[in-house]
Order: C-alpha cells, then sequence, then structure tokens
C-alpha cells in the first residue's frame, strides 16, 4: 500500500551572491560558481543569516539542464550556526527548479534539523535566488 | 510542495555486513537480494549483485542510509538509482523493526530523496527530477513510495 508524503514549510532562503566565476568546460561539465555573500532565512522555527563565504557550483549538463550543489552557513538569530548543503536540478525549459537541502548543527535548538529531508521550490528573483523550503513529514 | 506517484519499489534484503564503529558511527552495509518497482510510467526489476544500501547509524540515533541500485525496466533500459535517506523513531519501534516484526510505518521517521540517472531517451524525464520516497520497512526488505517533487 502506498505511504502519503506530507511536508510543511521550513523556511524561505534568500541568497545574496557575487559576480559568477565562469570556471568552463572540464574533463566532467561546464562549471559556474556562484559565490554567496550573504543572505537571510526565516520561518516558524528558525531565522536569521545567510554568512559569506558559501556558494553554489552550478554544472552544465549534456541535456541542458543544472544542477546545482550549494554549501552555506547559516546563523540563527540566537547565534546558533548551521551547516546547509543542497543538490538540486534546474530545468528551465520545464520551469523546474527543485533541490534536496540537508542541515547540520550542533545547536540543541536546532537539533531537529539533523533528522530532518527537505525540498526547495527554487526561484531567481531580481534580487537574487530564493528556495521555498519544506520539511518532509 | 505538489507531488505525485513515480513508482512503488518492493527491496528484498540479502547479506547484512556489520563493519562496525567508525568515526562517525556505526556502519553496515546492506546487500540488496533484488526486488521490484511499479509505477504508471515505469516498471521492471531491481538488478542484485550491483544494488547496495551504505548505512551510518550516527551518535543521535539516527540511521542515515545511502541507497545504490541499478533498475531494469521491462523493456530493458537501465537506470542508476542512488538515495540518501533518514530513519529514526521511538527506540521500541526501533527495537522492533530490529527483531524482524512488521510495525506502523507512521511510527517512525523513515524518509529519502531518489535521485535517478539513464542514458534512455524513454526515461529521461527521470534525470531532470527530485524524488521523495517514505518507506516502509517490513520484515523482508522495505517498501518504498516514491514521489516525484511537482
Amino acid at each position: 500500500m502506498s505511504l502519503a508524503i506530507n511536508a510543511r514549510p521550513l523556511m524561505e532562503l534568500r541568497l545574496e551572491t557575487a559576480a559568477t566565476l565562469d570556471v568552463g568546460s572540464t574533463p566532467d561539465r561546464t562549471l559556474t560558481i556562484f559565490p554567496v555573500v550573504g543572505g537571510s532565512f526565516e520561518g516558524e522555527r528558525l531565522r536569521g543569516k545567510v554568512l559569506a563565504g558559501g556558494g553554489d557550483w552550478v554544472s552544465v549538463r549534456g541535456d541542458g539542464t543544472f544542477t546545482l550543489d550549494l554549501r552555506v552557513t547559516l546563523e540563527t538569530d540566537d547565534g546558533g550556526l548551521i551547516h546547509m548543503t543542497f543538490t538540486g536540478v534546474r530545468d528551465d525549459a520545464h520551469h523546474y527548479f527543485r533541490t534536496a537541502p540537508r542541515f547540520e548543527t550542533a545547536a540543541p535548538k536546532y537539533a531537529f534539523l539533523n533528522r530532518l529531508l527537505a525540498v526547495g521550490i527554487g526561484e531567481i528573483r531580481s534580487e537574487g535566488p530564493v528556495h521555498i523550503i519544506e520539511e518532509i513529514l | 510542495m505538489n507531488t505525485r506517484l513515480l513508482m512503488m519499489m518492493h527491496v528484498k534484503v540479502g547479506t547484512l555486513l556489520s563493519i562496525g564503529g567508525v568515526p562517525h558511527g556505526v556502519r553496515r552495509t546492506a546487500l540488496l537480494g533484488g526486488g521490484a518497482f511499479e509505477g504508471p510510467r515505469l516498471r521492471g526489476t531491481i538488478i542484485p549483485g550491483c544494488s547496495t544500501d551504505w548505512q551510518l547509524l550516527r551518535s543521535d540515533g539516527v540511521l542515515e542510509m545511502d541507497l545504490r541500485v541499478t533498475l531494469r525496466t521491462d523493456d530493458g533500459a537501465l537506470i542508476s538509482m542512488r538515495s540518501f535517506g533518514l530513519r529514526h523513531g521511538p527506540p521500541e519501534v526501533i527495537a522492533a523493526i530490529g527483531r524482524g516484526e512488521t510495525v506502523d510505518p507512521s511510527s517512525y521517521y523513515f524518509r529519502t530523496m531518489p535521485r535517478f540517472e539513464t542514458a534512455h531517451l524513454q526515461y529521461s524525464f527521470l534525470n531532470r527530477l527530485i524524488a521523495v520516497a517514505a518507506g516502509d520497512r517490513r520484515p523482508e526488505g522495505p517498501i518504498y513510495t516514491i514521489h516525484e517533487v511537482l
């Protein structure tokens, strides 16, 4: 018997990116790096800012779609540090931009993040990329 | 978030290799004995021998799963599937699973995020999607309800 898949909002993540670094065509892929220099996140259970020093390693694949590989550090408004990564797919031809975020933290208040899987719906807005992230229940 | 059923996957467990305590937790490797999958757009079998779940029991009691399987559709296409997953729950429920009992899948958390790769044109839509699965650990092996994230 099939099981239901339910989700609930976790956060909206807004990223500030700097000028891209076009690495170009490597043996595997065409690689572009989007440095993350800041941003913010907000949800019912956590909010704060994105620290500088992260980035998204974006590859162009043979079928014209992009794969994403992001790592950033989040700092909550009460000082907790959260290591966040995601991989994802962006397929402009089908207006599809989805990610699979993962979180790692030592802050007891946010330990629930260590135990959940999540899905992000991405959008490119004029101010930068925005990801609406939901927890998979 | 909207999803739709991609497939149901029935996995048969095979040999379990208990590697033991490693720096990150307790590691074990579960070789799959095969299995089958079926959904509206694809169906077929899991090829044993190159299908394995690499598991790590973390110090916080969460089981991390890194499943890598090769699927063969009923029309002969090969699909490589990887999924990262988490399983955790009340100690008594996890202990019952460990004893090989059937437990209510809603009594614990068992979710995975499958990704697919294929060269076969008919199934190339799989290359471009993110999926989410809910697992039900039966004594004979897990049953996954796999949904495509729309």
